[in-house]
């Protein structure tokens, strides 16, 4: 009896799921690598994974920042447009201040985001305007202020400093240093989602928002820190498009936001809240960096890759409410098994 | 009724504040330009934002019933480009457009099955098919855009009528506000969706058949866009496949601002073709006044988020009781204030949860 009721606890029967989840990423991303690479010859090279790293780090930085807004339950449509605004306002401070010192930029790109994220919280959790409106309403003002500021010109590689432009090109240790940045951004956002206090709020929340504020959790605070985490890391993701793609216009980072919610809901961000890791995010921006790289060196057509993420984003959300279902009901049986089971123990 | 019972109940209504908002925008305009105020220009006001009118009225059927579809505009794309092809091979150019209407039903049932019979989010359904509509709109057309279409054609969105005077957009618009809106007030599939937005549970329970209803309002949605197509490719006289990209804010804000809840269970078709007005008339007044296309964006943003927050505060305010009466009523609308009274699961979703 003893036995049964320790096999059949919800919490073991969910990590399942989630190993599961992982595990079925990582099988994706093997087939496609072993698809890819019989088909397109330079896909293994060196050089083809590089580039793919750098793609992986500015997706994987900001998917970060979105999965903490998707895991309360709301979600975050300006990233893509956070992204654009804070790439010219890091390439423009270069353009002016020429030896500005990077990390001061970074830190300058840091803040504009955090700003704007913060409104974004603002917006949602004390004004009480849907996530999804809010941030579809922010996304158009804040690309409409990106397109004000540069007023249709742009800022070309030449005009950046090689200090700035080295986050792209140099690589220690093999990998570009983007990638060393975004590492460093998964495991901190890894770490504070699983052993930060404030940070676990936003399971429970996203789990249940009335039982995490009859818990006493402050709700309302929570989720303007996660909209303020996600525009400081879509901020951060701006400075470094910038040094990747250092043509920047006003419609630099267009669409990104797709990317960005694709990379987290195939790593197994529930819409529904409360379910993801860091680790499946990370895992599914690879997946989508991956995929796109092979479709470029396949010569498919640069306009599936919108296709394929929003065909992504529905097969990703319909397994997962399947599953979810599926999961619930099985706990449903077994806790009435165990019942039934205890029931007899009394009777006998 | 008497006069001041009359007067009390008008000025108790959202509609009223947005003929108040489109009176005082006029005047703005006017000041800026004399000929604002000539027959030809007010008639012509709309004219540009007919397809944006055209998916709002689907998306108002939609939020009401307590969804949200934001592919719309990609839905009308991919349409557009159906359309367009199927016109280049040769075919006559009605037949194809109603092959672009075809194929915009098909979309919009496609959301529809995945949101009503597997109950899944519409939020992130549409946010998937938002992308994966416009991209399939790429790899139909590519990068190039189809013109030439007949002068019978194009009338439907550039053309006049009545001495050329009236604009037949304009008429069409207005033709299906009015079915449209008389489906939704008076018909029983109207009813069913205030229901079903009011409270899904409790609908299911009063025997109304949920999911066909939530399936067949997707299905409308897209056919919407596809009539925006239709509309939109007349008054361009091109079709690309970035057709309608960016005016998604627009639409969703003249749903929104038209006092239609974000929530559902409460909405009028007349107040959205009033915010839609609004909206065209305040991007006409600021292209008056030479601001540009970036700065509008802005405005409406701004404006959507307005709308919403002062829906907040009124909702807030008639519960708690701090506004006087004519303002509490404001968000009650002819129909809506059954569905406003009856039991609302505002608990059920919490204001935090955010969707």
């Amino acid at each position: 009896m003893n036995g049964v009721v320790r096999r059949l606890t919800p919490q073991k029967l969910a990590a399942a799921a989630f190993r599961l989840r992982e595990i079925g990423i990582a099988a994706a991303l093997g087939i496609s690598v072993l698809f890819f690479a019989i088909r397109a010859p330079d896909f293994l090279s060196v050089s083809n994974w590089q580039g793919i790293a750098q793609n992986v780090a500015i997706v994987a930085v900001v998917a970060v920042g979105e999965t903490m807004v998707i895991l309360t339950r709301n979600i975050d449509l300006s990233v893509g447009s956070i992204v654009g605004l804070s790439a010219y306002l890091s390439a423009a401070t270069f353009v002016h201040h020429h030896a500005a010192p990077v990390p001061v930029v970074a830190l300058i790109a840091i803040a504009i985001g955090l700003g704007l994220g913060f409104v974004n919280g603002v917006l949602v959790a004390v004004a009480r305007v849907p996530a999804i409106i809010a941030t579809l309403a922010t996304l158009g003002i804040y690309r409409g202020i990106d397109d004000e500021i540069t007023g249709g010109k742009n800022i070309t590689a030449y005009q950046l400093p090689d200090s700035f432009l080295k986050l792209a090109s140099e690589k220690p240790a093999g990998l570009p240093a983007l990638a060393w940045i975004a590492i460093g951004v998964c495991l901190v956002g890894a770490v504070t989602l699983r052993w930060a206090p404030w940070a676990r709020d936003f399971y429970a929340i996203g789990s249940n928002p009335d039982a995490a504020r009859f818990a006493g959790i402050l709700v309302r605070r929570r989720v303007i820190t996660a909209f303020a985490i996600s525009g400081a890391l879509a901020g951060l993701g701006g400075f470094l498009f910038a040094a990747r793609f250092p043509t920047v216009d006003a419609v630099a980072a267009k669409n990104f936001e797709l990317d960005v919610i694709t990379a987290a809901v195939i790593g197994g961000v529930n819409v529904f809240g409360g379910v993801g890791t860091v680790l499946g995010v990370a895992l599914g921006a690879v997946l989508v960096a991956t995929i796109q790289d092979g479709f470029i060196l396949l010569r498919i057509s640069e306009f599936w890759r919108l296709f394929f993420n929003g065909f992504a984003i529905v097969v990703a959300v319909t397994i997962d409410a399947l599953v979810t279902r599926r999961l619930q009901d099985a706990l449903r049986r077994r806790r009435a098994e165990v019942r039934a089971a205890r029931h007899r123990e009394a009777q006998a | 009724m008497t006069a001041k019972g009359l007067a009390g109940r008008l000025l108790g209504r959202w509609e009223t504040l947005l003929v108040a908002g489109i009176v005082g925008v006029g005047i703005w305009s006017w000041t800026l330009s004399p000929f604002f105020l000539t027959r030809g220009n007010l008639l012509d006001l709309v004219t540009p934002y007919v397809f944006v009118g055209l998916m709002a009225l689907g998306l108002t059927f939609v939020v009401i019933a307590g969804e949200i579809d934001i592919s719309v505009a990609s839905t009308l794309a991919v349409s557009v480009v159906c359309f367009a092809q199927i016109f280049a091979a040769g075919v006559n150019v009605w037949l194809a457009a109603v092959a672009g209407l075809a194929v915009a039903t098909a979309l919009g049932l496609a959301n529809g099955l995945l949101v009503g019979i597997l109950n899944l989010p519409s939020l992130a359904i549409t946010l998937g098919t938002l992308a994966a509509y416009q991209g399939l709109a790429y790899v139909i057309l590519g990068g190039e855009g189809v013109a030439s279409f007949p002068t019978s054609y194009t009338n439907v969105g550039g053309g006049y009528i009545a001495g050329n005077q009236l604009p037949v957009a304009l008429l069409i618009l207005l033709g299906f506000a009015l079915v449209l809106g008389l489906v939704l007030h008076v018909t029983r599939f109207g009813r069913y969706l205030f229901t079903i937005g009011a409270n899904r549970e409790a609908a299911r329970f009063s025997g109304v058949p949920v999911g066909r209803v939530r399936v067949t309002v997707f299905a409308l949605s897209g056919l919407m866009a596809g009539i925006a197509g239709v509309v939109y490719v007349g008054y361009f006289g091109s079709a690309r496949a970035d057709a309608a990209t960016g005016s998604l804010l627009d639409v969703v804000t003249a749903v929104v601002l038209g006092g239609v809840d974000i929530f559902g269970g409460v909405g009028s078709m007349l107040g959205v073709l009033l915010a839609l007005v609004l909206v065209a008339e305040l991007r006409n007044g600021m292209q008056l006044a030479n601001i540009g296309g970036p700065t509008q964006d802005i405005v409406i943003g701004v404006l959507l988020l307005a709308a919403i927050v002062a829906g907040n505060l009124l909702r807030a305010g008639r519960t708690s009781g701090f506004f006087p009466g004519p303002i509490r009523g404001l968000r009650r609308g002819v129909i809506g204030r059954q569905a406003d009274e009856a039991v609302r699961p505002s608990n059920v979703e919490s204001p935090e949860s955010g969707r």
